[in-house]
């Protein structure tokens, strides 16, 4: 007799969890209207056509970094060739003038 | 000494507008003004030279890098005489330099009193101008060109 009702015991307490388990996974649909439910906005994808091949460093050593000076000089050098080739240019205006090749080091 | 400023004037306008002016001498490494100074007076090189530079962000540093160097007979600081009179370079002497500061309101009272003088200092500082502006304008086509060139060099790479 005790064994019986310890498992009507047991039985309705299994019964009162599985109750108050439904009960809890049902209310938030139930009682807070004013919760929306979550929705999936589906954006569009980024363009990445070979973006990240362009992006990406090219392979290979990396550039030697000359000291500061040099590279002022290269680009006094610079500034001064191409006011060479400007000149040049103004004294006598031709296309083969306007786009003759620099010797620079600096964009060479 | 002969001023392109001055050109096609007699020796004795040119010692007339001349007078006007202060000379000046720049030790060697001194500076003469700065960009963002304020322009009222134009100088004219009697002797050494003067270093055009303009500031610019080398490796997160800032530098005066060369934009251009004159010598004797040449004109520096034309932003005088051009609104709203403000340096767009700065002008160091390389060299101890001399040179002849024309205050701009006393050059344009004069031109205002002796207008053929006037006209004729019009057209060379005209001149002057015209000739950097072409000169500019040459270079900044010349880098345009190269600009395209690389670009169109990473563009066949990247294929």
């Amino acid at each position: 007799m005790d064994m019986l009702l310890m498992g009507l015991c047991f039985t309705f307490i299994g019964l009162a969890f599985t109750a108050m388990a439904f009960a809890a996974a049902t209310r938030p649909e139930a009682q807070r209207p004013e919760e929306q439910p979550e929705q999936v906005v589906l954006k569009p994808a980024p363009a990445r056509f070979f973006s990240e091949h362009l992006t990406a460093p090219a392979p290979g050593p990396a550039p030697i970094q000359i000291p500061i000076e040099a590279l002022l000089l290269q680009i006094e050098n610079h500034v001064r060739l191409e006011q060479a080739a400007a000149e040049s240019f103004v004294a006598c205006p031709t296309h083969a003038q306007l786009h003759s090749k620099t010797t620079s080091q600096f964009v060479n | 000494m002969l001023h392109k400023l001055l050109s096609g004037l007699s020796p004795t306008e040119e010692d007339e507008v001349l007078a006007l002016g202060a000379h000046l001498t720049l030790p060697s490494g001194g500076s003469l003004f700065r960009l963002g100074d304020a322009a009222d007076r134009l100088f004219l090189i009697e002797r050494g030279r003067i270093r055009l530079s303009f500031p610019m962000l080398v490796r997160g540093q800032q530098e005066d890098v060369l934009f251009e160097e004159q010598g004797s007979g040449e004109t520096v600081g034309w932003s005088a005489m051009v609104p709203p009179y403000r340096f767009t370079l700065s002008a160091t002497a390389p060299l101890e330099t001399e040179l002849i500061a024309l205050p701009r309101e006393a050059l344009t009272a004069f031109c205002e009193r002796e207008p053929e003088i006037g006209r004729r200092i019009s057209l060379n500082l005209a001149i002057l101008v015209g000739q950097r502006l072409q000169l500019v304008q040459a270079m900044w086509m010349r880098e345009i060109q190269r600009a395209v060139e690389l670009r169109s060099q990473h563009a066949t790479a990247a294929r």
